[in-house]
This record gives structure tokens, sequence and C-alpha cells, in this order.
């Protein structure tokens, strides 16, 4: 079949919505369909979501160079706008800062009456773009709970390994405590840096990512006295990732309610156990508290006490991490694809 | 220099790849050797039905191209039809071309354009607009002479031409001049691929023609072959990859390339870069802004026994073609993304100091 996966992103950002989309198209490459992506640049300002709904929907794909596009499968706010007759959502996300995050410290929407009313259109639309649909399947079942609760849309979830999955290997459990993110407001760094401020091991915090918050957070970090434990690499693809996976003692992900995470898979291939938080959303699918990783309240001296644990009970954190493996080697792209396009 | 945070804005064509996503995507590698930070940003553009073409348009113009994210864009360059109705103060224009089928292929049997009162006034909506968006742009550069004369003649907008070379400038060699002469094209109907063919109906010499490429037309084009009983002389390869097309180029005794009012054509350049001389024809636009008769190639008149006749001239004598083809190598090693790079940015930089400055 010919297919389009349809993508919004902001320009010189790369995320793992980017990673989701380009993995689905070798995947389904690999099974013999022609795949492209139609990628529409994003811009999350209030002001400017309706317009780019809009944009979308301006776009009939059915056919491309007179000839029939079979089907487009849109992945997040506003892609499921375009128009075509078979249209499957794997949902990454809505526009969150209208949904969940809404009420929280992570949202530009407040309560006044123009921005209560855009949200409500923002969610009528959305449902009615869903009613288009062919079939709806979502990235995580924290991601169909969320379509489910705002939208009454029920789908199922389908997880699919994380792109970085062949490179992935076991190695040392080293001396630091691994986090991989964009450095935003949402992915909560600021709680990690500040819970190293309370590890009474030598451990250190390394920090591969780059995002608004870079400066920020290399403040805080230097304001904390930290700046000989906590090294942040920049933006890292590929091998050197696979590489600081390998060698790390563990990994910390506390994110504020993330959709699925594939953090939380990464480093369980990498045999390392997964330190969370009991509102980090999509890594609580996965991440069992003793079993392969810790979940911690979303407070600096709690994920400091789990830290300390792993480094000095490095038997430990080998069997939590094993554990982990096991769990995450059972998620492949084997009938992703079928179940995906039905 | 202050690197710049450069958009690139292209039309994409579904599952079609062709020159101009070539060109875009060297463009944005050219800025970042450069220092500049580009990033191509892509519409699907959707020509059938007629009427969606508007609604492309109008989708470029919903969408905010003045920041990503928290960071402002500097400059976004403009290309294709209808990529120049995105919203920006430091808007560039480098024109690949308008929707050709409503300029100057409507009438002619490559457009979907007819002489209905419904298409005239459609193409003249259509015009308008283009005429009143590309003059928002604060820089007016084309990528050909045809380019720029076309929309000076519907749009009635002055601009300078900017030739950039070929993608595969730096390995493209010369070699033998062979027994075979070589089109590298798209197998689609403006192409002309069918008027190369018949001329290998007329030519006298043992020359081949081998035919690099796909496209929608490829059956089609198969037939015809076929039915000429010109199976043994004439070959479709379908789509080559890069090592065997350069190798294809350099074993060649010459190109040959008649489209119709092509805007730019990679094809002559890379002709020219592997020592090649080229056949074209009097109406195939840009190719004519290099190939010039008698010295490094021949501009025929677009008819197969005018082909045929300078196929032959080449067949017989292959140090004609080396000597041609000689000097068709420096028309095309002048043309470098130094001087792209540098005019595209100038013009936006010139308006940014002037809005400095207010």
């Amino acid at each position: 079949m010919r297919i389009v996966v349809a993508e919004a992103r902001v320009p010189f950002v790369r995320d793992g919505a980017e990673l989701h989309v380009q993995s689905l198209v070798t995947e389904l490459r690999r099974r013999g369909h022609d795949a492209e992506t139609v990628t529409l640049p994003f811009n999350g300002r209030k002001d400017e979501l309706l317009d780019q709904a809009c944009a979308w929907r301006m776009l009939n794909l059915s056919t491309s160079n007179a000839r029939p596009i079979d089907a487009v499968i849109a992945t997040r706010f506003p892609t499921w706008f375009a128009r075509h007759p078979r249209k499957i959502v794997w949902l990454i996300h809505q526009h969150r800062a209208a949904y969940e995050l809404f009420g929280t410290p992570y949202s530009d929407f407040t309560d006044s009456e123009p921005d209560t009313h855009l949200r409500r259109q923002i969610a009528a639309l959305d449902s009615r773009m869903f009613g288009e649909c062919e079939r709806i399947v979502t990235n995580s079942r924290n991601t169909a709970k969320r379509i489910e609760q705002f939208n009454g849309v029920s789908a199922r979830p389908l997880y699919h390994p994380p792109p970085l999955a062949g490179r992935l290997r076991e190695g040392a459990y080293g001396d630091y405590i691994l986090i991989v993110a964009r450095l935003e407001p949402l992915k909560r760094i600021d709680l990690v840096i500040r819970a190293m401020a309370h590890v009474s091991s030598p451990v250190r915090l390394v920090v591969v990512g780059d995002g608004s918050q870079r400066m920020e957070l290399e403040r805080e970090a230097a304001a904390l006295d930290l700046v000989h434990r906590v090294t942040f690499t920049g933006s890292l693809w590929g091998e050197p990732v696979a590489d600081l996976y390998a060698g790390a003692l563990g990994v910390v992900y506390a994110p504020f309610d993330e959709d699925y995470g594939y953090v939380t898979l990464e480093s369980f291939l990498a045999g390392k156990p997964m330190i969370t938080t009991t509102d980090a959303g999509g890594p609580l699918e996965f991440v069992r508290d003793g079993v392969n990783g810790f979940v911690c309240e979303p407070a600096s001296a709690s994920l400091a006490a789990a830290i300390d644990r792993l480094d000095t009970d490095r038997k430990l954190a080998e069997r939590l991490g094993g554990a982990g493996r096991e769990l995450a080697q059972t998620i492949t792209w084997n009938g992703v694809i079928e179940q995906l396009l039905g | 220099m202050t690197p710049l945070h450069i958009l690139i804005l292209e039309a994409q064509v579904p599952f079609v790849h062709g020159g101009a996503e070539i060109l875009v995507r060297e463009l944005a590698s050219a800025l970042e050797t450069r220092g500049h930070h580009a990033q191509v940003v892509s519409v699907p553009f959707i020509d059938a039905p007629k009427d969606e073409i508007f609604a492309g348009a109008e989708a470029w113009r919903l969408l905010d191209v003045t920041c990503a994210g928290s960071r402002a864009i500097d400059v976004v360059i403009a290309t294709k039809f209808p990529t120049y109705f995105a919203r920006h103060p430091r808007k560039v224009l480098w024109l690949v071309h308008q929707h050709r089928a409503a300029y100057e292929l409507a009438g002619t049997r490559f457009s979907d354009f007819s002489h209905t009162p419904r298409d005239v006034a459609l193409r003249r909506r259509l015009i308008a607009t283009d005429t009143g968006v590309l003059r928002e742009c604060v820089g007016h550069f084309t990528i050909a002479r045809t380019v720029s004369d076309r929309m000076l003649k519907y749009n009635g907008i002055a601009s300078e031409a900017l030739y950039n070379p070929p993608k595969l400038a730096g390995r493209l060699h010369g070699g033998a001049y062979g027994d075979y002469v070589l089109t590298v094209t798209r197998l689609e109907h403006v192409k002309r691929v069918d008027l190369a063919i018949d001329a290998f109906q007329k030519t006298t010499s043992a020359l081949r023609l081998l035919i690099a490429g796909d496209g929608s037309i490829r059956h089609d084009l198969a037939e015809y072959i076929e039915r000429r009983g010109l199976s043994d002389r004439v070959m479709l390869l379908g789509r080559v990859d890069d090592d065997r097309l350069v190798e294809l180029y350099a074993g060649c005794r010459a190109v040959l390339f008649a489209p119709y009012e092509e805007d730019y054509g990679y094809v002559t350049l890379e002709a020219f870069l592997s020592r090649k001389p080229v056949i074209t024809a009097r109406d195939s636009g840009g190719t004519l802004e290099f190939v010039s008769d008698g010295v490094n190639g021949y501009v025929c008149d677009p008819t197969p026994p005018a082909l045929a006749a300078a196929v032959d001239r080449l067949g017989a004598d292959a140090a004609l073609a080396a000597s041609l083809g000689e000097r068709g190598h420096g028309v095309a090693a002048d043309i470098t993304w130094d001087n792209v790079v540098e005019r595209l940015t100038e013009a936006a930089s010139a308006t940014h100091s002037g809005r400095a400055a207010l």
C-alpha cells in the first residue's frame, strides 16, 4: 500500500515523536509498503493552533501526482485534520497544554474565558476528526486513557520498541546515573539535579539532551555546588547514547505525565534499573517498584534515596536491570504494523 | 557573519522524487556548511482536482513560520508554488517555478488547464494572487533565466537568476566517448522522451539511446519503443543509483535532453561536467542558457529528423564530441554554491539591518 505518515514538528527540534515516525516508516517499508512522511511545521503558540489545524484540513491527501494514496496514519495534533477517506490514528498525543496539562504549570492555557473556549473548541474538533478515522490506536495505556477521558474514544495501546533498540547492550554498572531527555520543563530535569544535592554516595549524574532550559539547569547545578557531579553532554544520537546507557549504574527519568517514553525501555534493554516517579505517566506502565526499578514520590529526597540504594547495592542494580530487560524484550515490531493497518 | 536560522520552504509531492527536492536539500547543506542553521519545511502539494491548488496555497498562508518554539526564524527561502504564500517579514524568493500548468504550459498538451471560461478564470485568479504574494518577498531570485523571464512576463516582477551546481558535481568525470547517447530524466510527458525515441528511428549511425529514470509513463514508453521496433537500439534503464549514473555519463558519446520549456535542468550541467556535448531543442528552455549550437552541443528544431542529424554527426566523429564536451566543461565549472548562499543571505540581511536602523 501507499501510505503517508503524517507528522507535525517544530523546526530545529528533535524529539521522540520524530523518532517514532521515522521508525514507523522504516518498518512499513520493510514490509513492502511504499511509505512516506508528510511533515508540516508546528508552532505551539495558542493563537496559532486553530490556524494550523486549518492548514492540515486544507490538505486533501487522497492522491499524489494522479495516483491514489491508500492510507494516512496520523500521529499527533493536528495531523488528523488532513482529509483522506482512510485515516488511521496512532496517537502520540493531542495538544497536551489544552488537555491533561491544563491547570498545571506546564500549560499556557489559563481559566480565562477565551482560553476555556479555545480548549473546548480544540477538544470538540479533535473528537470530530477522530470520528472520521477508520481506526485509532495509541502509543501507550496512558494516552489511551487520555483519549477516552477527553474525547470519549476507546482505543487500544499498541507498544513498539524504541528506535535505539538494536544498538543497546549491557555493560559495567559504572559510577554514574544517566538521564536522557529534552531539557524542557515537562521533563523535570531540575528535580533530578536537586536530588543530586541529597545523594550521599559519590555517584555522578550525566544529562544527555538539549533544550530551552539548558542554561538554567547548568546554573542550578552550579548554585548547588554540583558542577563536578553533574555533566551536560548536549544532544547525542545513536551509538554514543548506547555507550552511555551501557556504562550507567541506573537511569533516572522523572517527567510529568509522559505519554510513553522511550527512555524506560531503552534503560531496560541496556539492563539498567529505572528510577521514576509516581506521576511520571508512561514509564509506570513498565516500571515496578523493587522489581525492575524504583517508583518514588516526585521529591528530590525520595529520588536521592533510590539513587543511593543503587550505589550501595550493585547486585540489586543488576538484578533490577535484568528483570527490566526481560520485560522490554517482549516488546517488538512483530504484528504491530498488521494491527495498525487492520 | 552572524549565523542565521533559516527555513527553506518546499512543496512536497508525496512519492515523487525529483530535481526540486534535491535542490532544497543541497541548499540546506550549503547553508549549514557556511555556518548557518538551515532546515527544510515541506507541505504536500496536491494539484488534482484543480481547485485543490488554492487549498494548498491557503495551507502555507495559515502556517506560522516566523518562529520555531521559542526561537525566532530569521529568514525563509521560498522555492516553488505555493511555498511563497508563507508569511514572513524576511521572505526571500529563489523561484523554482510557479504552477506551470496555469502559466506557460496552459494550452499545451502538458497542462490540465483548457480554454474554458472556468479554467481561464481560475488561471487569471491564480496568476493575480501569485503576483501579490510574490511582491511580498524582500529579494527576488530564480534558479534560471527561463524562470526569471517567465516571472517578468506573467507577474511583472524582475529577478536575478542564481545558478547552482548539480548534486553530483564533485563526482562526475570524463571518460570514453562510447557507442551510446544518454538521456537522464523523469519519464513524464513534458520531458518529451517520445521525441528522443522518434529521433532514433531516423538515425543512421550505430549509436544506441539509453534512458535513465522512472516516472508515470514508463509503461507507455516501453510499449512505444516496442511498437516502433526499436527495442534493440533504445533502452529504458529505470531509476539508476548515483554510482551507475556517474559511469553512464562518463561513458556516453553525448547527452540528449530535449524537454519542453525545462526550468533549469541539471542534466545539461551534469553532461558538461562529464565533458560530454548536449543535444537539445530550441524550445527546451533552461538548457539553452548553457548550450550554444556548434560550441558545446547542438540546439535543434524539436523534430525527430533534426535531433537525428545531430546524433549522427556525433556518431560519425568521436573527436568532435570530445572537443564540444570539453568546452561545455568550462561553462559548468564556474557555477558554485558560494555565490548562491552569498546572494540569498545578503538579500535577507540587507533588510535585516535596514530594520535595525529603523
